[in-house]
């Protein structure tokens, strides 16, 4: 077999005219249906706790700041920030610190599973417990989420039920499947085609792209594979944030 | 294209301008190309429907921010290779790498069902930047330079990697026979 036999088989899986003309009404009438729906997105607001080790606790609320100990305050304004960001779909990672030290160890390990989450992506309650280290209890992880100090910074959002039902949420089961939406659409790796540099998204390097010059990447590997290199600031930022949770 | 057809280009100003049968027109030129990507990215057939969907959204969403130097389908093919490379980052994610993956099984009953099946598989198993490179020269008929612009990447950077892409498939091709 060589090179121009594999060109002459994708040639004739590939242009073998089946592509599906489907029609085209219905398409467009889908499309803008969903436009309609993104674009309903509610502000929500937070009240944050703040102490010197990072955001303690985090609530809907009307936008108050209780901070104590020094840098608190700048923490809870960052986090504030990040948080409107990422709702906005311009952000896809937290580097805010947070306080878990007044959570008990079974949960902090439970935390600390969903931490591990991949953004935009889902892991059963089972996955989490077996993760934090007793895979047979599954509904004590499903507890220790819904007791989530930190929600969205530690995202509880990402755990659902094995059966693809998405399960509770501290927040409410509609906010939950408003943010796996938003996730769903919002991309993780952002590459500059004029640096060949490639960012987390929410990155500030990142937020200075064009909308012309943005590419997106599926990893860091992906992206060398193709001569970009990553950058030096969202990747220590985000690696530091991911030890401290 | 005959020329009383509207250009990819004057078609994006028109969604650009709200106007609803210039994005139909878009999404009936494009639909079938962009569904057939992602297909072959994604594996699955409602993924690949919400890819095309995300992609067009997207279209409709930033039309107004259509620059005209560039080419229409360039532009068109750098909206959907982004939604589809992040769709296939998750995807990948989800699933871990020893489970198999199905592969787009067409009419069986044509003859050389089981010959594209194989080529589909080795299409399949390729990494996903090399694989968007390879669709978008075959599916979308894009030239080198196309390509590079879509991707961000250097003319010699994609033709390394169709050359790698197909090379690979002969190699997984040849496992199989």
């Amino acid at each position: 077999m060589t090179t121009s036999d594999i060109d002459e088989r994708l040639r004739a899986l590939l242009q073998s005219g089946e592509l599906p003309h489907r029609r085209a009404e219905r398409v467009a009438a889908d499309v803008r249906r969903r436009a309609a729906r993104a674009s309903r997105t509610a502000t929500l607001r937070f009240d944050l706790t703040a102490s010197s080790r990072g955001i303690a606790r985090l609530r809907l609320g009307r936008g108050l700041t209780v901070a104590e100990g020094s840098g608190a305050r700048a923490v809870a304004d960052e986090a504030r920030e990040q948080l409107r960001q990422y709702l906005a779909g311009e952000r896809a990672f937290f580097d805010v610190p947070v306080d878990l030290a007044a959570v008990p160890p079974f949960q902090r390990a439970v935390l600390r599973s969903a931490a591990a989450i991949p953004f935009g992506t889902v892991r059963p309650y089972a996955w989490v417990a077996a993760r934090a280290g007793n895979a047979r209890a599954v509904r004590a992880a499903g507890t220790a989420l819904g007791h989530n100090p930190v929600p969205l910074l530690v995202p509880c959002h990402r755990v659902v039920r094995s059966d693809g039902a998405l399960g509770n949420y501290i927040f409410g089961p509609s906010l939950k499947e408003r943010l796996l939406g938003l996730e769903h659409a919002t991309p993780l790796y952002v590459g500059c085609t004029s640096t060949r540099i490639v960012c987390l998204h929410g990155c500030p390097h990142e937020r200075r792209i064009g909308p012309d010059r943005r590419v997106v990447f599926a990893s860091v590997a992906e992206a060398r594979s193709v001569g970009y290199r990553r950058c030096k600031v969202c990747t220590r930022r985000a690696a530091a944030a991911g030890r401290n949770r | 294209m005959s020329l009383d057809e509207p250009t990819d280009a004057s078609l994006l100003r028109g969604v650009a301008r709200g106007r609803a049968d210039a994005f139909t027109v878009l999404v009936r030129r494009y639909d079938g190309r962009f569904h057939a990507i992602a297909r072959r990215m994604l594996g699955r057939d409602a993924d690949a429907e919400d890819a095309v969907q995300l992609a067009f959204l997207r279209v409709l969403e930033r039309a107004r921010a259509y620059d005209p130097s560039w080419k229409g389908s360039t532009w068109l093919y750098r909206v959907l290779t982004n939604v589809c490379i992040d769709a296939w980052r998750r995807r990948r994610l989800d699933e871990p790498a020893a489970a198999p993956r199905t592969a787009v099984v067409q009419a069986v009953q044509a003859p050389q069902a089981a010959e594209r099946i194989d080529v589909e598989r080795a299409l399949a198993r390729l990494p996903g930047e090399a694989r968007i490179i390879l669709l978008c020269c075959y599916v979308g008929g894009l030239s080198y330079g196309e390509i590079a612009r879509v991707r961000g990447i250097s003319v010699n950077t994609v033709k390394t990697q169709l050359g790698r892409a197909k090379r690979q498939m002969r190699r997984h091709l040849e496992e199989r026979s």
